[in-house]
């Protein structure tokens, strides 16, 4: 018998039968079935509801002549401005306001309790209604707005949605109104989450009003501020419905947002990876927060 | 009682997998007779019950089986272009949005259907017939892969109740294309004398948003001798001087009535309802819109709107250009359409076979109250088109199938689709309305980006 031939044969099976073991860990006998039983539904639906659709927008939005052509399009300049303005004021005015608001809603008293749950309306009610009545309300001629200032101050108002920016105006300040009373619970959750004893003995200490919130509350809540930050940028970046119903992306396409250009796109012009494409654009932009998010969400569990 | 033992298991499970593979046939036989139709929601619910009783009179009589699926407007186009694109197609669609036909014809994505209008060629008008095909840039052919199921053009809805508020007479209207839009302007002048404050004179769409607007501008384009900007070959004449002259004009009318103020000034972000609403708001005298949407909408509720106080076009019918001569209407046609990968191609084929039938067609676009026209001349003939108590109908279907017509110039070229749906005109029109741009600078800007766009779809 030839020796090196044998010591060639048994080298496979000793390679299989240690990732074999590597790949069971320490489970025994029926116990690696069972595990197999319950990862494998997860597995399914994670690959047919997470994975595929990404890959397959990757792909869709992956044919480098699609670029060329989305940077040509005269409104796209505008597109990416849009959006970026949305984003800044959309989620900084929103959080701030929300992180103030929280403070307000922290007071004792069961009328501060009812007074929150008519705060948090906006929020309750379907979006795209919302969205539609606002933009009802503003139309010059015969929107709400413009015929309450008529009739009580004889003032013509302005067409508000005729205007690139009071119709970009009009979409944020809907977002903002629409979104805050959320992240205004999430934040007023972070501050009830602070120990009565730091707030007390930053009392004792003299740290009351303003100087208890800069010293105390805002380094304790800066953490949760900042993911609230992070998540509201990535929801916004992806939100459609505030746009399309308020502005219709109008007048003449100048308040389009990466979104709305993506529908219009795949959609209107009939041309599905053009408007994948508008949406992959933004992902410079998306991945770096994903990570910073990821980063902080590991972070933030020793912390508040 | 008989145990259940492992092996009592096998054999009912092998017992059951034979009973399957007896009864397979069957099965298939009856999956082979059934088609799965999509059809866009009516503006008004009988035009959803007129499609639902002949798919109903079609089963009955030829013993298939129709799924049909009637889903609103946008939602519809949404789902045709993502089945077209993922490739899990239905048998049967209409074109939502109507270029479809020549945006998939042009990648090869839908059944030729010749042999379905074959079987009523002599009944379709010749309009309905070319602007059933499409340019094929795989077999770099034309096709017919449409078959033409309703129309619909473009046309003018007055209230004439304002008309006469403003001591004028709907009978007075000129019969030239310039005179019979300022006609509306002294409308509207009169009104404003009378303290009338938020009405205006005309509805014109002047806006980026959905189909009016590239519908209006081309209406004038045509009016005023622009007719060959896309020639049957597919060829675009940017250079003729014709043209040049017909799309300055229109661009100077309409964006000039916008700014000179006898458009509402919402007008400039209007979506494809919102001048309907505005209508029947009476924010405005006239609307020049698409189908009779404007009017059978409000038929059942209003009927004494319905037939006194609205006409279509008013006593002139549609107008003639500024030389007195008739105006070609653009038509626009729903089509029914297979998609390349369906099914049951047979039996979509068959059903198309059936409702095509005038009788039936005709019924369909009658009991639907008249929105949409039919796509036969002889069909026009009908007591309920010539009614001569119904002040719309017989006007409108003497501008759509009667009178002349053209199909939509992105039936000779696809790249007009996307001049449409990039609103190429509209953006020319706002320039001018509300930019202060010379309408000549205005259509330059238009004509660059249109020579773009025709770049992107090389016909042979």
């Amino acid at each position: 018998m030839d020796t090196a031939s044998v010591v060639e044969i048994g080298r496979p099976s000793v390679r299989r039968d240690s990732i074999w073991r590597s790949l069971r860990g320490p489970l025994k006998g029926s116990e690696y079935t069972w595990a197999l039983a319950f990862v494998v539904p997860y597995i399914a639906v994670f690959v047919t509801f997470v994975a595929y659709p990404v890959v397959y927008g990757l792909w869709m939005g992956s044919e480098p002549r699609l670029y060329p052509e989305l940077f040509s399009d005269p409104i796209y300049q505008k597109t990416v401005v849009n959006t970026a303005l949305y984003l800044a004021l959309g989620v900084n005015v929103k959080l701030f306001l929300a992180l103030l608001l929280s403070g307000f809603f922290m007071r004792p008293g069961w009328w501060m309790k009812v007074l929150l749950m008519i705060f948090v309306l906006p929020w309750a009610v379907p979006q795209i209604t919302t969205f539609i009545s606002i933009h009802w309300m503003l139309n010059g001629e015969w929107g709400f707005l413009n015929n309450m200032l008529y009739t009580l101050f004889h003032v013509e108002g302005p067409h508000w949605l005729n205007d690139r920016w009071t119709a970009l105006g009009a979409v944020i300040v809907s977002h903002i109104w629409k979104w805050t009373p959320f992240w205004t619970l999430i934040l007023l959750a972070g501050r009830m989450a602070i120990p009565l004893e730091i707030r007390d003995t930053a009392r004792v200490d003299g740290a009351t009003g303003v100087r208890g919130f800069v010293h105390i509350t805002f380094p304790l809540l800066a953490n949760l501020y900042l993911i609230c930050t992070l998540l509201s940028t990535i929801f916004l970046l992806g939100d459609f419905n505030a746009v399309y119903f308020v502005s219709g992306g109008g007048p003449a396409n100048s308040t389009q947002v990466l979104a709305t250009l993506g529908i219009r796109n795949a959609f209107e012009i009939a041309q599905p990876r053009l408007g994948v494409a508008a949406v992959m654009s933004a992902l410079p932009m998306v991945i770096p927060l994903v990570i910073v998010l990821m980063r902080k969400l590991r972070t933030a569990q020793v912390q508040l | 009682m008989a145990h259940l033992t492992r092996r009592s298991m096998l054999r009912g499970s092998l017992a059951l997998a034979a009973a399957k593979t007896v009864g397979g046939p069957y099965v298939a036989r009856a999956a082979a007779t059934t088609a799965a139709v999509w059809f866009a929601q009516g503006f008004v619910q009988d035009e959803d019950v007129a499609l639902r009783k002949a798919v109903a009179d079609y089963e009955k009589q030829s013993g298939n089986k129709i799924e049909l699926s009637i889903i609103p407007f946008a939602p519809e186009r949404q789902k045709i272009i993502s089945a077209l694109t993922s490739g899990v197609v239905p048998d049967l669609v209409d074109s939502n949005p109507a270029e479809i036909l020549q945006l998939y014809g042009w990648q090869d994505r839908w059944v030729d259907v010749s042999d379905v209008v074959e079987s009523q060629k002599g009944q379709f008008s010749e309009t309905a017939l070319v602007a059933a095909q499409a340019y094929n840039n795989v077999t770099k052919k034309r096709a017919t892969y449409g078959v033409p199921l309703r129309a619909a053009v473009v046309p003018c809805h007055i209230w004439k109740s304002l008309v006469e508020k403003a001591g004028m007479k709907i009978e007075d209207l000129p019969k030239t294309w310039d005179a019979y839009f300022d006609f509306f302007k002294k409308v509207q002048d009169n009104l404003r004398k009378q303290g009338e404050r938020k009405v205006y004179g005309l509805g014109f769409q002047v806006t980026a948003n959905g189909v009016d607007p590239y519908n209006l501008f081309m209406a004038f384009l045509v009016a005023y001798g622009g007719q060959d900007i896309v020639t049957r070959d597919g060829k675009l004449h940017l250079d003729d001087p014709k043209v040049k002259q017909a799309a300055i004009k229109a661009a100077a009318y309409l964006g000039g009535a916008y700014r000179d103020g006898y458009v509402p000034p919402s007008a400039i972000n209007w979506n494809d309802a919102d001048d309907n609403n505005a209508f029947h708001a009476k924010l405005m005298v006239m609307d020049v819109d698409g189908t009779l949407s404007t009017e059978v909408a409000i038929k059942e509720k209003h009927p004494e709107w319905y037939y006194n106080e609205i006409v279509t076009h008013g006593a002139p019918g549609y107008p003639n250009d500024n030389a007195g001569k008739p105006v070609p209407s653009i038509v626009g046609y729903t089509n029914g359409l297979i998609p390349k990968g369906a099914k049951n191609v047979t039996v979509a084929k068959e059903f198309l076979k059936y409702f095509i039938q005038p009788k039936v067609i005709g019924e369909f676009v009658e009991l639907g109250l008249g929105r949409w026209l039919p796509v036969m001349p002889s069909l026009a003939k009908s007591p309920f088109w010539q009614n001569p108590k119904d002040p719309h109908l017989k006007g409108y279907v003497q501008q759509g199938l009667l009178g002349p017509t053209r199909p939509d110039y992105y039936v000779f070229n696809l790249a007009m689709a996307e001049v449409r749906t990039q609103h190429v005109w509209s953006m020319a029109m706002i320039d001018v309305a509300k930019e202060g741009v010379k309408p000549e600078a205005a259509i330059d800007k238009a004509f660059k980006r249109i020579g773009e766009i025709f770049a992107k779809y090389p016909m042979a």
